[in-house]
C-alpha cells in the first residue's frame, strides 16, 4: 500500500481522472497478454506529458516505489505486470502523432500511439512504418520500442529498431534526455538508443520517439504455395531467397493450423497439406510480376505440391487473415498454450520442425508450428491444460526441449516477445554469465534504487 | 453462497478472451476513456473475478459493466469469438439479481414500459407537458433542471397523436387481391411515440406490395432497454407478452421497421431463456422476425432498382448509418446500400466509418451523456466527410441520436429511415 499523501500528491501532478486505486482497476491492470503471470499494482497513474511523468518518477525515486509503464499490455512475456506492485504508469492517454514529415520521411510521436492508428494516419500520406507486429490493433509505440517487435514483414525490412532514429526518455531520477536524433546516420559516442529498445520498460519511461518510415510500394501479390512435408516447406523459405528475391514476409503453418483456420473462416485453403508457405512481394508492379514467376518456379522445383498465386487484393487479404486468425486458432483449442518464440537461422528451420514433431511423439503432447519463416522466428505452440498435471508436465518438458533445441541449432529463444517474467529461467540457462553481468551493471547505472520494472529480464 | 445463475450460463464465453487487446481498437467507449476497465477485455477480466469469487458487486463494478454500448464492435472483432455481449448483459441480470433494479429504473421498467396502457399514458402525459422544454429546432427538447437528476440527455420531441392511437388491426392489400402473405407489424417504441407517421407509410408501402398487414394491441415495448439493463424478470415478461400477441394471427412473419426491435425479438432466445420450454418458444418466435431492410430485399424479393425516390429528395446526397443492432446484431448491411446504391435521383456515399455505434447505447446515454456525445462525435465526424445532405438509416432509436447531434454540432443534415425516401 502507497501513503494516501502520495496518491495525492500523484493527483496534483495528472488530474484526479488520471490516478486510479479502486480495487477494480487495479485488478484490470494486473494481468497482460500471456496466461500465468498475475500480479496488482498499488495505483495507476496516467501522464500526458514528459513533464508528468517526470514529476512522478523523482517522487517514485526518491519514495523507492517500482515503476511499471505499460502500453496495450499486449506482451505475451509478463513484460507489463507489475511484479512488485507500485505504480503502473499507463501511457494510453499520451497518445498524439505530433508530426509527420513527409520530406524527410519520419514521424514524431507519443508513446501511446496504438500502431493501427499510426498506420491509417500515414496512409493518407501514402507512407508506413515497416515493423508490424501481428498485434497492431493494440500494440503501441512504447511498447513496441521496448519489445523491439517484428513481425512478418521483417525478412524484408527487419524490426522496431532498424526504424527508431531516436527517443525521449525520462530515467529513473526524473531526468529527460533525448537519445539517437531525427538522422539516418549518428555516430556521436555509445549508440545509447539501442539499450533502451528491448529494454522492457526496466531503464526508463520513452516519452516521444522519431521513427523512420518508407513509401508504400507500388505493388504487392501474395503466394499459397502447398506442401506434402513440413521440412521441405522449411527448405522452401532459403531456397527463395537464395535464388536473390526477398519476399516482404514469409509465413509458415502447418496442417493442424491450417485445418483450425479452416474450420473458422473458409478461405479454402488445402486441408490436406502437411504445410503451408505464404509469400507476399511488394515493389514496383513489372518487379513483382517477375518476383512472382521466380517464387513459383523455385518452390516447384524444391518440392511443392501446388503454387496458388492470389488473383486479386480480396484473395490475398483472404489469406493474410487467415493467418493473423492463425493463433487465435491456436489459444480457442486448448486450455494452456506455450506459444513459444525461439528463432533459428533460416537454414536450420527444417531441422527444428523435425524436432518438433519428434517432441510431440515423445511428450505425447500436441505442438502446432505456425509463425514468421521467413526470418527463422517459428512459434511451436504446446497445447495443453494447467488443471491435468501429468499433460501439463510433459509439455513443460517438451518446451525445455525445443528451447534447447533451438540455442543448439544455433538459435535464441526469443525472436519478438521479451524475456519478461515467462522467459526468466531459459534466459539464465542459454546466456553467459558475464553478459548478464553487464546488463546488471548497466542497470545498476542508470537505475541505482532497482525501481523500473523490477523483477523482469535476469531476476 | 451465491448461486451466480445468470453467470454461469455464460461462463464459457468469458473464457475464451485470451486477452490480446485487439477489442480496444474497436470500442467505442475504450477510445475515448483509454482505461482498461472500459474495454471488453477488462470487463471479461473482472467478471471472471466474480465467478472466481474475488471480485464483489461493488458500485465501481456496477459503473463498469454499465460503461458498455452493447454495440458489439468487440465481439464482431474478436479473433477467439469471444461474445462480450453476452458476458455483459448476464453480469448486469446477475448484478440486479443480488442488488436489485434501483428505484429509478424499478419504477420505469416495471411500473412503466411494461405496462403497455401506461407507457402510453406516461407517454401522453410527457407530450402534454413537452411546452415547458426548451426546443431545438429538430425534434429535441431539453430536459428541464428539475428532472435532469434522470438522466442529462435531451428527449425527441413526441408526437402530436400516438401511432396507437391511429392504427387499425388490420390493412387489406390495397389491389384488392389476394394476399400473397400476411405480417404482423410490431410498431416499437420510438415509432409509436415519435416517428408514427412513419409507421403508417410503412403499412401503406405493404398494402401496396399485396401484404396483408396485422397490427396487433397487445404488442408491447420489444423490452431491450430492459432485458439489456439486467432486468430479465420484466424481460421475460415483455418476451412471454410479445410472443403471445403474434401466436395466433397466423402470420407468415413479424416485421418491424425498427432494427433495435428486430435484433431484440430474434434475440429473446439468445439472452433470456430460463428453461428449455421457454428456449423452443423463442427460438420459434425468432424464426418468423424480419427487419424491414431484410424483408424488402429477401422476402418480397423488391429488385433495388425497382425502388422509387419520392420528389421531395431528388438531387440530395444521401449517407448510411449502420446500426448496431443491423449490421453486427443481424449482418445486414447489404440490403440497404443496394437500394441506395440503385436509387435513381440521389448520389449515395459511403461514409468512413459506417458500423461505428452512434453513441446511444440504449440507457448507456441517459447515464453517460457526455460519452454519448463524444462517441457520437466521432459518428459526425463520418457524416462530415461524405458531405452528405441526408443520413439514412433503418433503427429510430439511432434516428434519435442522430438528430440530437446533428443539432447540437449545429450540421445541415436531415435524418431518415431509408423507406421515408422511397415511395
Ligand atoms: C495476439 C498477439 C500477437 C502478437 N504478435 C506479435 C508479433 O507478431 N511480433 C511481436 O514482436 N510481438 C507480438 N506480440 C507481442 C506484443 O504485442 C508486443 O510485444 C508489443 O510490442 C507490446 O506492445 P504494448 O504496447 O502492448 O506493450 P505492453 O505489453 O504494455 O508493454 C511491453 C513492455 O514494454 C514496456 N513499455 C511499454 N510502454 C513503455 C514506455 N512508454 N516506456 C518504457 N517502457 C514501456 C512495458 O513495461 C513492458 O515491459 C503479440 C501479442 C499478441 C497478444
Ligand atoms: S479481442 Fe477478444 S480475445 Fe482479445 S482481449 Fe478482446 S475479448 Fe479477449
Ligand atoms: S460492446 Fe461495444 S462498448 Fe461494449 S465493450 Fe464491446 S466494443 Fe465496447
Amino acid at each position: 500500500m502507497l501513503k494516501e499523501s502520495l496518491i495525492s500528491e500523484f493527483q496534483k501532478i495528472v488530474g484526479k481522472d488520471n490516478v486510479l486505486t479502486s480495487p477494480e482497476a487495479l485488478k484490470a491492470y494486473s494481468y497482460d497478454g500471456t496466461t500465468s503471470w498475475v500480479h496488482e499494482p498499488d495505483v495507476v497513474v496516467f501522464p500526458t506529458t514528459t513533464d508528468q511523468v517526470s514529476q512522478i518518477m523523482k517522487i517514485a525515486n526518491a519514495e523507492k516505489i517500482p515503476v511499471t509503464p505499460r502500453g496495450g499490455g499486449t506482451n505475451v512475456s509478463g513484460g507489463s505486470v507489475p511484479w512488485q506492485g507500485g505504480i503502473v504508469l499507463a501511457m494510453t492517454r499520451m497518445n498524439k502523432i505530433i508530426k509527420v514529415d513527409k520530406e524527410n520521411l519520419t514521424a514524431t510521436v507519443e508513446p501511446g500511439v496504438v500502431l493501427q492508428d499510426l498506420t491509417l494516419q500515414l496512409m493518407k500520406d501514402r507512407l508506413f512504418f515497416p515493423p508490424d507486429p501481428q498485434s497492431f490493433l493494440g500494440a503501441t509505440l512504447g511498447g513496441i520500442i521496448s519489445e523491439n517487435a517484428g513481425g512478418p514483414a521483417c525478412v524484408k525490412y527487419g524490426v522496431t529498431k532498424q526504424y527508431i532514429l531516436g527517443i525521449e526518455v525520462v530515467l529513473p531520477n526524473g531526468e529527460v534526455v533525448h537519445l539517437g536524433g531525427r538522422t539516418l546516420k549518428n555516430v556521436v559516442g555509445y549508440d545509447l538508443l539501442h539499450i533502451f529498445i528491448s529494454a522492457e520498460g526496466t531503464l526508463g519511461v520513452i516519452t516521444k520517439a522519431e521513427l523512420k518510415l518508407n513509401p508504400i510500394p507500388a505493388a504487392k501479390k501474395t503466394l499459397c504455395v502447398v506442401y506434402d512435408d513440413m521440412a521441405v516447406a522449411g527448405e522452401g523459405v532459403f531456397h527463395v531467397l537464395e535464388s536473390g528475391v526477398i519476399p516482404d514476409k514469409i509465413e509458415f503453418m502447418d496442417n493442424w493450423v491450417i485445418n483450425r483456420i479452416e474450420e473458422m473462416m473458409q478461405l479454402g485453403l488445402p486441408k490436406e497439406a502437411d504445410a503451408l508457405l505464404l509469400f507476399e512481394v511488394d515493389g514496383i508492379p513489372e518487379a513483382v510480376e517477375k518476383e512472382v514467376e521466380q517464387i513459383t518456379e523455385i518452390t516447384k522445383k524444391y518440392g511443392a505440391k501446388e503454387v496458388r498465386v492470389a488473383k486479386d487484393a480480396d484473395e490475398a487479404l483472404a489469406y493474410w487473415k487467415g493467418r493473423s486468425a492463425g493463433f487465435a486458432a491456436v489459444f480457442g483449442k486448448a486450455k494452456t498454450v506455450f506459444a513459444e518464440d525461439v528463432t533459428v537461422p533460416r537454414g536450420n528451420i527444417p531441422k527444428l520442425i523435425n524436432r518438433c514433431k519428434e517432441l510431440a511423439k515423445k511428450y505425447n503432447v500436441e505442438i502446432v508450428v505456425l509463425g514468421h519463416a521467413g526470418d527463422g522466428n517459428l512459434h511451436p505452440a504446446i497445447l495443453t491444460d494447467i488443471n491435468n498435471k501429468d499433460h501439463y508436465d510433459r509439455a513443460l518438458k517438451a518446451m525445455d526441449e525445443i528451447i534447447e533445441s533451438a540455442v543448439e541449432f544455433g538459435g535464441v529463444l526469443s525472436g519478438e516477445h521479451g524475456i519478461g517474467l515467462e522467459k526468466q529461467k531459459f534466459m539464465k540457462k542459454v546466456t553467459e554469465p558475464a553478459v548478464i553481468n553487464m546488463m546488471k551493471g548497466i542497470k545498476a547505472l542508470i537505475d541505482p534504487n532497482n525501481i523500473m520494472n523490477p523483477g523482469k529480464i535476469w531476476e | 453462497m451465491k448461486d451466480l445463475k445468470e453467470l454461469k450460463k455464460i461462463e464459457q464465453f468469458a473464457d475464451q478472451c485470451m486477452k490480446c487487446g485487439f477489442c480496444s481498437f474497436f470500442c467505442p467507449v475504450y477510445q475515448e476513456e483509454r482505461v482498461e476497465t472500459s474495454v471488453a477485455r477488462g470487463k471479461n477480466y473482472l467478471v471472471k473475478q466474480i465467478l472466481a469469487g474475488k471480485q464483489e458487486w461493488t458500485p465501481v463494478m456496477a459503473d463498469i459493466i454499465g460503461r458498455c454500448l452493447l454495440c458489439k464492435r468487440c465481439a464482431a472483432n474478436c479473433p477467439a469469438k469471444t461474445q462480450i455481449d453476452r458476458v455483459v448483459v448476464a453480469a448486469r441480470a446477475e448484478l440486479v439479481r443480488e442488488k436489485g433494479l434501483g428505484a429509478i429504473k424499478n419504477f420505469v421498467f416495471r411500473k412503466v414500459m411494461a405496462n403497455r396502457p401506461a407507457l402510453g399514458r406516461y407517454a401522453r402525459l410527457m407530450q402534454k407537458f413537452q411546452w415547458m422544454m426548451p426546443r431545438t429546432e429538430g425534434k429535441i427538447r431539453h430536459l428541464p433542471d428539475f428532472v435532469k437528476n434522470l438522466g442529462k440527455r435531451n428527449f425527441p420531441e413526441l408526437a402530436k397523436t400516438f401511432l396507437r392511437d391511429q392504427v387499425k388491426p388490420v390493412y387489406k392489400p390495397q389491389n384488392g387481391q389476394k394476399p400473397i402473405m400476411r405480417v404482423g407489424f410490431f410498431t416499437g417504441c420510438a415509432t409509436d411515440f415519435v416517428y408514427p407517421d412513419f409507421g403508417l407509410k410503412f403499412i401503406d408501402f405493404l398494402t401496396r406490395h399485396g401484404v396483408e398487414v396485422v397490427v396487433p394491441d397487445t404488442q408491447n415495448c420489444c423490452g431491450a432497454a430492459i432485458y439489456f439493463s439486467g432486468d430479465f424478470e420484466t424481460g421475460r415478461m415483455l418476451a412471454d407478452l410479445n410472443v403471445k400477441a403474434f401466436k395466433d394471427l397466423n402470420v407468415d412473419y413479424i416485421v418491424t421497421t425498427c432494427a433495435t426491435c428486430s435484433s431484440t425479438l430474434k434475440d429473446y432466445q439468445k439472452y433470456l431463456p430460463d428453461n428449455e420450454e421457454q428456449k423452443q418458444r423463442y427460438e420459434e418466435f425468432e424464426k418468423k422476425v424480419k427487419d424491414s431492410m431484410e424483408f424488402v430485399i429477401d422476402i418480397l424479393k423488391i429488385k433495388p432498382e425497382d425502388f422509387k425516390l419520392k420528389k421531395e429528395f431528388e438531387g440530395k446526397t444521401v449517407t448510411w448509418h449502420d446500426p448496431c443492432h443491423l449490421v453486427r446484431y443481424q449482418n445486414i448491411k447489404d440490403q440497404p446500400r443496394a437500394i441506395l446504391k440503385a436509387l435513381k435521383g440521389i448520389k449515395y456515399v459511403e461514409m468512413p466509418n459506417a458500423d461505428l455505434c452512434c453513441g446511444m447505447g440504449g440507457s448507456f446515454s441517459v447515464y453517460h451523456y457526455d460519452l454519448t456525445k463524444k462517441i457520437a462525435g466521432k459518428k459526425m465526424d463520418g457524416i462530415k466527410a461524405t458531405g452528405a445532405d441526408i443520413v439514412v438509416t433503418a433503427c429510430p432509436g439511432c434516428m434519435i441520436n442522430l438528430e440530437d447531434n446533428v443539432l447540437l454540432n449545429k450540421m445541415p443534415q436531415k435524418v431518415h429511415h431509408l423507406l421515408e425516401l422511397v415511395e
